[in-house]
């Protein structure tokens, strides 16, 4: 069984009366345990809708999302899911509940009833592991956004979730912040975590093991980073290639042999390669 | 004339309270009309300060030794802060969020509007900033600035801000948060509001990239102070000092430096990837050439 | 930016005052308040004094900070005073000129004012400058929970406190923003008369207005994303629990208590005037 399944999802938002705007269209696909997926496409192809679609924010207008076999259409699941399911959020000031650190990461844990002397260990455990421990007792308000983005991971993670997307979660971050917040994530996924990351920055996208990029509410492209950018549809979806992709196809236009790269490092692999 | 002289300028958040927190550093800096001068620096690096300076939001604190002057006004003088306001355009980041009006017409109309100039006039300002940013006034003008798409909303603030005509345009990450496409769209109108309204302009920036592609010269800032001031050829060849500040470096020239370690002897100086492709080609070329 | 918010001035320290617990803070303070009005006279208003001069030393609070409260309510003061002053006509005249009857009874009356609204005031600021927000909304929670039983949604209601106080920063942030952008592009929001500053308020106030809808709304999301409300059972991390330094403090307060109470009510019965014993010839 897929830990995320989707079978012929819609969603229609409601925008006025009798007027809907479907952001989802009939889309179906899986997720195994462990992968990390990127999710991108333009501003409005519905990225954000489907994250909400995933841990039953949105429940779907027609078509199943189940996690783990479970129905998120089924109100009884809601809570489930929503502890498998972490979300971080892309503004880092609108998700923070608590003003000091470690109270906003044991807000969750708090909400599910887990005993006190366990959420203290979580609480713990989950900051160690965004690298933010020296931070527990300081106020959220004087975070950089990278720390605070690593504080909402914490918060997630304080509820023992076995997947977290991240909804544009680096979009309002600087470069270093940005990094912090990836290299967590990163980590996280090699102790298992799925992660979906819905995000604008292709450099991210190329980080993934998997890019699903999304058209108008419909699924256009989704496969490994190297076919996704080798795709013809990349442009319809008003997608850019990596800068060092971008540069990678220049170069064959200019002599070199077809190069194969969806990285920096790959980059300087192959013209190496090609030069000596 | 310069456009905007800077002498000793420092500045502190808190003055006298135990909160108190050095954001400018003795800058001096000044730039010239027609300038596309590039402000970099990590989070906190005090860019937001600097900039706030350049229209009198904030206040020179020492003014004894310290003075600032714009188009030929001190910055410090209350008779001409509104003239100063109005020749320096200031688009702030995520500039969508100050969006008030039930149209874009009123919206764009709102600075000009401040400055007390004719209706005709007005109305002819409207038009063309809608124009130079490439909104239909026909199709927009009477349009709610809520029911737009998010790129579009970042180009109806934009229009609000050229529409008073600045001397001196001055954007604080103009490209944040936008996909990909707008990205590409709004770093390509910066060159055209340069061109046809606003001769000198400001950026601030994180992406070294961009900055790579279109600034004249960059500023770059650490701990409130500036720690380089050239071109960006000159500023990014200082790797020490860029990466002490907290910066990154372009990816030609980080893709560059990790040839050169290998062994390729590419020209250390290249900041764009036009120009490191030009270079990889040449050597491609020169190869081909041994090899014959 | 946030630099200057009166309201809510945590002024970390970690000192004794500070690692007290929220509810006694919080009940001491409503004491201090209130006895504050049962003061008599001058030697009362000493003796207030001399307990909040301790109480801010020991919570090693700049003094400036406690002040600065007080600055919040000057104006006030001021008119207060100057009603006072010029009002009281009865007892004896110290000065005179025309209708304007400056008499011995007015000028203490005014001190006795100012300093009651002085110590009300920085009595009172010393609660938020030594209290968390979040420790404060926990402390009434925890004060309020009787009130569960007759189904009053006290945890509901502290979670909307805690929220509010988490969020006036982040909007004292946003309204600096949206009014510098504003001003950019010459909004007479600082320059220009009232009527004009009134209307520039207004482009101001609906970019307020509508990204606080959108926080509250991504807020709405995330509180649901991380289960709120999933269990009536919640727990929380903090345990409040009370030290000996809150039944100290108690004490102390108890011990003021009783003095201002026995100012008032006792001594003056017994033919006691610690008033006159100390400013005998002032008054």
């Amino acid at each position: 069984m897929p830990q995320i399944e989707l079978s012929q999802v819609s969603y229609n938002y409601p925008v006025r009366d009798g007027v809907s705007l479907k952001a989802v269209k009939n889309l179906s696909f899986s997720v195994e345990r462990g992968e990390f997926v990127a999710l991108v496409g333009m501003n409005g192809s519905g990225k954000s809708t489907l994250a909400k679609l995933l841990n039953g924010l949105f429940v779907p207008t027609s078509g199943t999302v189940k996690i783990d076999g479970l129905d998120t259409s089924d109100e009884a699941n809601t809570f489930e899911i929503r502890k498998r399911v972490g979300m971080v959020f892309q503004n880092p000031d609108n998700q923070n509940v608590a003003t000091i650190v470690e109270d906003d990461v044991a807000f969750g844990p708090e909400n599910l009833g887990i005993e006190r002397q366990r959420i203290i260990e979580r609480v713990r455990s989950a900051l160690e592991a965004v690298g933010m421990s020296d931070y527990a007792k300081h106020s959220a308000a004087k975070l950089s956004g990278g720390q605070k983005q690593r504080v909402a991971i914490a918060g997630v993670l304080a509820m023992q979730p076995e997947i977290i997307i991240l909804d544009e979660a680096t979009a309002m971050l600087d470069p270093v912040g940005r990094r912090e917040v990836m290299d967590v994530v990163r980590k996280l996924n090699e102790q298992g975590i799925t992660v979906i990351n819905i995000t604008h920055n292709m450099d991210e996208a190329a980080r993934a093991s998997r890019v699903i990029a999304l058209r108008r509410g419909r699924l256009a492209i989704d496969g490994a980073p190297e076919d996704v950018f080798a795709s013809d549809l990349l442009d319809a979806c008003g997608l850019t290639l990596p800068p060092s992709v971008s540069l990678a196809n220049e170069l064959s236009r200019r002599g070199f042999d077809k190069m194969n790269v969806i990285d920096e490092d790959g980059l300087v692999e192959e013209i190496c390669k090609q030069l000596r | 004339m310069q456009a905007i002289e800077i002498k000793n300028l420092s500045f502190i958040y808190s003055k006298g309270t135990p909160f108190e927190q050095k954001a400018l550093d003795d800058i001096n800096l000044s730039v010239a009309e027609g300038e596309l001068v590039g402000v970099v620096g990590a989070t906190g690096s005090g860019k937001s300060t600097l900039i706030q300076h350049l229209n009198g939001l904030i206040r020179v604190q020492d003014k004894k030794r310290a003075s600032i002057v714009v188009d030929g006004m001190d910055t410090s003088s209350k008779k001409t802060l509104r003239k100063l306001r109005f020749t320096v355009g200031m688009v702030f980041q995520y500039p969508e969020y100050q969006l008030f009006a039930d149209t874009v017409e009123k919206d764009v109309a709102f600075g000009p509007k401040n400055m007390k100039l004719g209706a005709e006039e007005i109305n002819a300002r409207v038009r063309r900033a809608l124009d130079v940013v490439g909104l239909d006034y026909d199709t927009f003008a009477t349009r709610s600035p809520f029911d737009l798409s998010g790129g579009e909303k970042r180009r109806v603030a934009i229009a609000g801000v050229i529409a008073m005509q600045p001397r001196i345009l001055v954007l604080d990450e103009p490209v944040a948060g936008l996909d990909p496409a707008g990205r590409a769209e709004i770093l390509d109108l910066i060159g055209k509001l340069k061109r046809e309204v606003s001769p000198t302009v400001i950026i601030v920036s994180h992406s070294m990239d961009d900055m790579a592609q279109i600034a004249d010269r960059i500023v770059a800032l650490s701990h409130g102070k500036i720690v380089a001031d050239g071109s960006p050829r000159e500023v990014f060849g200082k790797r020490e000092l860029v990466e002490a500040a907290g910066l990154e470096l372009p990816t030609a020239t980080r893709v560059a430096d990790k040839l050169i370690a290998r062994g390729v002897p590419v020209k250390p100086d290249v900041i764009t990837m036009a120009e490191l492709a030009d270079e990889l080609a040449r050597l491609k070329g020169a190869k081909e050439a041994d090899n014959v | 930016m946030f630099r200057d918010v009166a309201f809510g001035q945590y002024y970390p320290t970690d000192s004794a005052v500070h690692r007290l617990d929220a509810r006694v803070k919080l009940l001491l303070t409503i004491a201090y308040v209130v006895s504050i009005f049962f003061v008599k006279g001058y030697f009362g208003f000493m003796v207030a004094a001399a307990l909040l001069i301790l109480t801010v030393i020991v919570a090693r609070l700049p003094i400036a900070s406690v002040l600065k409260s007080v600055r919040g309510i000057l104006l006030i003061v001021v008119i207060g005073a100057l009603l006072n002053l010029f009002l009281i006509k009865d007892g004896d005249v110290i000065a005179e000129w025309g209708v304007i009857v400056i008499t011995k009874k007015g000028v203490h009356t005014t001190i006795k004012m100012v300093l009651r609204l002085i110590l009300l005031i920085s009595g009172a600021s010393l609660l938020p400058l030594t209290t968390t927000p979040v420790e404060l909304a926990d402390g009434l929670e925890s004060l309020m929970s009787p009130l569960k039983l007759i189904r009053v949604p006290v945890r509901d209601i502290a979670m909307i406190m805690s929220i509010a106080l988490r969020f006036i920063p982040t909007l004292f942030e946003e309204t600096t923003k949206i009014m510098n952008a504003q001003k950019a592009r010459g909004a007479a929001i600082d320059t220009g008369n009232v009527f004009r500053r009134i209307g520039a308020m207004l482009s101001v106030l609906i970019p307020l207005f509508i990204s606080s809808f959108r926080r509250a709304d991504e807020l709405a999301f995330a509180l649901d994303a991380r289960c709120y409300n999933a269990t009536d059972r919640r727990t929380k991390m903090k345990k409040m629990r009370l030290r000996w330094a809150d039944a100290v403090a108690t004490v102390v307060a108890l011990a003021f208590f009783t003095v201002i109470l026995l100012d008032k009510y006792y001594f003056g019965t017994v033919g006691i005037d610690i008033d006159a014993m100390i400013f005998g010839g002032l008054l």
